[in-house]
C-alpha cells in the first residue's frame, strides 16, 4: 500500500538568489515528479520540518524541478540557509492545476506580485512551450522595489518571444537603485492591456491583499468571474485535505484548490486572509 | 445467541493471556464510580461492557494522539475492543470516510482498523452530557460493529455484523455454553433500550434539533457572546472522537525523513496562521465558530453527515463549563428571535 506521507529525497543542484529574501532552489529528485502546473508540492528539511511551495518550472520536465521560496518563516529559515548538494524531500504534486484547455485560443492575461510569481513562472514556461496553441500572453509582474524583483534575466528573455507582452512594475524605488519600467502599483498595469476581458482567462497569483484589490479590479474591468483564476495561498500541511488548515469554507484549498475560480469561493469567508 | 455474562468475561481473560491478541475495555477511573477509560484487559482493573460512554474517545485507540505515519510501524498486534458505545461507532464510522478512502489512505490508522475486532454494548446508563438523540442517534449500535452485547438479565444477546463477529463467535461457541434467544429476551431488551432513550429525550427535552442553517448565519456578535468565557485551550477538540485535524513534525536524522503526527486544535491561535502572519480566524469567537461550523456544516459537505454524535465530551471536558448544546440552542433562539423581529 502507498504511503500517502512518503518522500522523494532529491538534491539541491544549484541555487539561484533571486533577491535578498528570495532564492530559487533547483532539485534533482531520485526519480522523476510529474506535476501540472498549477499543482503544489510539500518540500521537507529533515529534521526541520516541510511546507508546500508550488514548482516554479514548466510542467515539461520532470526529472528537475525548480522550486522559488521566500524567506518568511521557520522552515523557510533554514531553506535559506542550505547549499548546493543538501538533500531535501519532496511529496505529491497535490492539488488543482490551471486548466490550460480553457487557455487555446485565448488572450491570456497573468498577474502577479513577489513572490507569488513562481507558480505563475510555472505557468508561463508551460504557456511558452506550447505557444502556437494560444492567441497572446500578457504577464504583469510586480515587486516591492527593484531589488526584490525576482527572475531578472528571464522577463528580458520573454520580452523577446512574439505574442508575448510583459509589463512590469515596482512600488518603490528608494535612492540608490534604478527602474526603468513602471513605478506604480502592480494592478494599476490593468490600464495597458488591450484585451478584451469578455471571454478571456486571467491569472492572479500574489500577496492577499494584492490579489485581493486584483480581483476587484479585475471585476471592474469586465473580467467574467469564472475565468478570474486565484493561486490561493493557506496553510497546507498534509496537502490531500486531511490536516484540514486550509479549510476555504466546504474547501480544502490543497485539495480542490490552491487554484480556484473566484465565482468558486466569492461566498466563502475570510479567503484574502 | 445468549451467552451468559461471566462465560462472556472469562472469554476476554482467556483471549487475553493467549498473547497473541490484546483486549482493551472501558476500565475503572480511580476514585469514581462510573467514569470509565479505554485500557488493557488485566486482573486488577475493574471494567464493566455496561454504563455510558468512557471518559475518552475510542479515536485515541485508532488515531493516536502521536505516532509515525512514515514510516508506519509494521506488526500490528489483533485488538479486541469491547464496551465501545453507539456514539463512538458512529464516530469510527465518520473517521473511516476521513482516512480510508479512495483520494487517500492513512496508512497507520488503516493497520489499526484492520488489526481491530469491535465489540459494541448497548448503553444501560446515561451521562448528564450526553445527547446522541438530539442527532438522529440511538444508545444502542444498529452498524459498524462486529459483534454487539445487549444485556438480558444475566446474559448477553449477542448479535453478529460482519466477518470478523462471525470469527470471534466461532471461538466464543466452541467453549462455551450458549442459548438461544427467545422472543422475551428481545421484548426485555428492547424495553430497556427504550427506557434509556426516554432518559435521553428527558434530557434534552429544552433542546432544539440541529438545525445547521442558523449556524451558518453571518451575525457574528452572537458568537462573540457565546465564546466570552472559552479559553482557547483545545481540550474540545481534542477529546472529541470525530476531529482528526493534525500537524506534521519532521524528525528527520541526517538524510532519513521522518514524519510524526499529532492532533492539532482549530481553537489554538497559530493553528491556520501562514507563514507570512496572515490568519484567517484571528479572534477567539471566529475560532470558537468555526467548530460548530466543522461539525455542522463542513463535515456535512465532505461525508454527508455532521460531525457531531452527541456523546457530550467536549462538555465535559471544558474548563469554562461551556455547554456545546446550549451554545446551538442559544444561537438558534437568537437567530430565529431575530428573523422574526424583522
Amino acid at each position: 500500500m502507498h504511503n500517502a506521507y512518503e518522500v522523494i529525497p532529491g538534491t539541491i543542484y544549484n541555487i539561484i538568489q533571486e533577491s535578498p529574501l528570495i532564492r530559487t532552489l533547483q532539485i534533482r529528485p531520485e526519480i522523476p515528479i510529474e506535476f501540472q502546473t498549477g499543482q503544489f508540492v510539500e518540500l521537507s528539511l529533515p529534521g526541520i520540518g516541510e511546507g508546500p511551495f508550488t514548482p516554479s518550472s514548466s510542467h515539461y520536465t520532470s526529472e528537475v524541478m525548480d522550486i522559488t521560496i521566500m524567506k518568511t518563516g521557520f522552515v523557510t529559515e533554514y531553506i535559506h540557509k542550505t547549499s548546493i548538494g543538501d538533500i531535501v524531500g519532496i511529496r505529491g504534486p497535490y492539488g488543482s492545476k490551471y486548466p490550460l484547455e480553457k487557455f487555446h485560443n485565448k488572450d491570456i492575461l497573468i498577474l502577479g506580485g513577489g513572490c507569488g510569481l513562481a507558480p505563475l513562472r510555472s505557468l508561463f514556461l508551460t504557456l511558452l512551450h506550447d505557444i502556437d496553441q494560444y492567441n497572446s500572453i500578457t504577464f504583469l509582474a510586480g515587486a516591492k522595489s527593484p531589488k526584490d524583483c525576482i527572475y531578472k534575466e528571464l522577463f528580458s528573455e520573454w520580452k523577446k518571444y512574439k505574442k508575448v507582452n510583459i509589463y512590469r512594475s515596482v512600488d518603490i524605488v528608494p535612492e540608490g537603485e534604478s527602474w526603468d519600467e513602471e513605478i506604480c502599483l502592480v494592478t494599476k498595469l490593468l490600464q495597458k492591456i488591450k484585451i478584451d476581458p469578455k471571454e478571456n482567462p486571467v491569472i492572479v497569483c500574489g500577496p492577499p491583499v494584492m490579489m485581493k484589490f486584483g480581483t476587484m479590479d479585475l471585476l471592474k474591468y469586465g473580467y467574467n468571474e469564472n475565468n478570474i483564476y486565484l493561486s490561493m495561498e493557506k496553510k497546507m500541511y498534509c496537502g490531500f485535505g486531511q490536516c484540514r488548515h486550509c479549510v476555504i469554507g466546504g474547501y480544502y484549498a490543497c485539495k480542490d484548490g490552491p487554484v480556484f475560480t473566484y465565482a468558486q469561493i466569492k461566498n466563502e469567508e475570510a479567503i484574502w486572509e | 445467541m445468549l451467552i451468559k455474562i461471566s462465560d462472556f468475561h472469562s472469554f476476554l481473560y482467556n483471549l487475553n493471556e493467549s498473547n497473541n491478541i490484546e483486549v482493551v475495555i472501558p476500565s475503572l477511573a480511580n476514585g469514581t464510580e462510573n467514569r470509565f477509560f479505554f485500557n488493557k484487559l488485566n486482573s486488577s482493573n475493574n471494567f464493566d461492557l455496561g454504563f455510558f460512554r468512557t471518559i475518552d474517545p475510542s479515536k485515541v485507540l485508532f488515531y493516536q494522539p502521536r505516532e509515525s505515519v512514515f514510516p508506519v510501524s509494521t506488526g500490528t498486534i489483533k485488538r479486541i475492543i469491547a464496551g465501545i458505545k453507539s456514539c463512538d461507532m458512529k464516530s469510527i464510522q465518520l473517521l473511516d470516510k476521513a482516512l480510508i478512502n479512495n483520494d487517500f489512505v492513512d496508512s497507520a490508522y488503516k493497520n489499526l482498523r484492520d488489526s481491530t475486532y469491535i465489540i459494541t454494548t448497548d448503553c444501560t446508563e446515561i451521562h448528564s452530557s450526553c445527547h446522541c438523540t438530539l442527532l438522529d442517534g440511538k444508545p444502542f449500535t444498529e452498524s459498524g460493529f462486529d459483534l454487539n452485547l445487549s444485556p438480558v438479565e444475566d446474559y448477553y444477546l449477542i448479535t453478529i455484523e460482519s466477518d470478523k463477529g462471525r470469527e470471534l463467535f466461532e471461538l466464543i461457541k466452541k467453549k462455551y455454553g450458549l442459548l438461544d434467544a427467545h422472543e422475551s429476551a428481545y421484548l426485555e431488551i428492547s424495553k430497556q433500550r427504550n427506557k434509556i432513550i426516554e432518559k435521553l429525550v428527558i434530557q434534552n427535552e429544552k433542546f432544539l434539533p440541529r438545525n445547521n442553517d442558523v449556524l451558518r448565519s453571518k451575525d457574528l456578535s452572537i458568537w462573540n457572546e457565546e465564546s466570552k468565557e472559552c479559553i482557547g485551550c483545545g481540550a474540545c477538540t481534542n477529546i472529541c472522537p470525530t476531529c482528526y485535524c493534525l500537524i506534521l513534525n519532521d524528525e528527520s536524522v541526517e538524510k532519513e525523513f521522518i514524519k510524526v503526527r499529532s492532533y492539532d486544535s482549530c481553537q489554538l491561535h497559530g493553528y491556520a496562521k501562514v507563514a507570512g502572519g496572515a490568519s484567517p480566524r484571528p479572534k477567539m469567537y471566529e475560532r470558537f465558530r468555526n467548530r460548530y461550523l466543522c461539525k455542522f456544516d463542513y463535515m456535512k459537505k465532505n461525508f454527508g453527515e455532521p460531525g457531531c454524535v452527541g456523546c457530550g465530551r467536549c462538555t465535559e471536558a471544558c474548563a469554562a463549563k461551556i455547554d456545546f448544546r446550549e451554545v446551538i440552542q442559544n444561537i438558534s433562539m437568537n437567530t430565529l428571535t431575530t428573523k422574526q423581529s424583522i
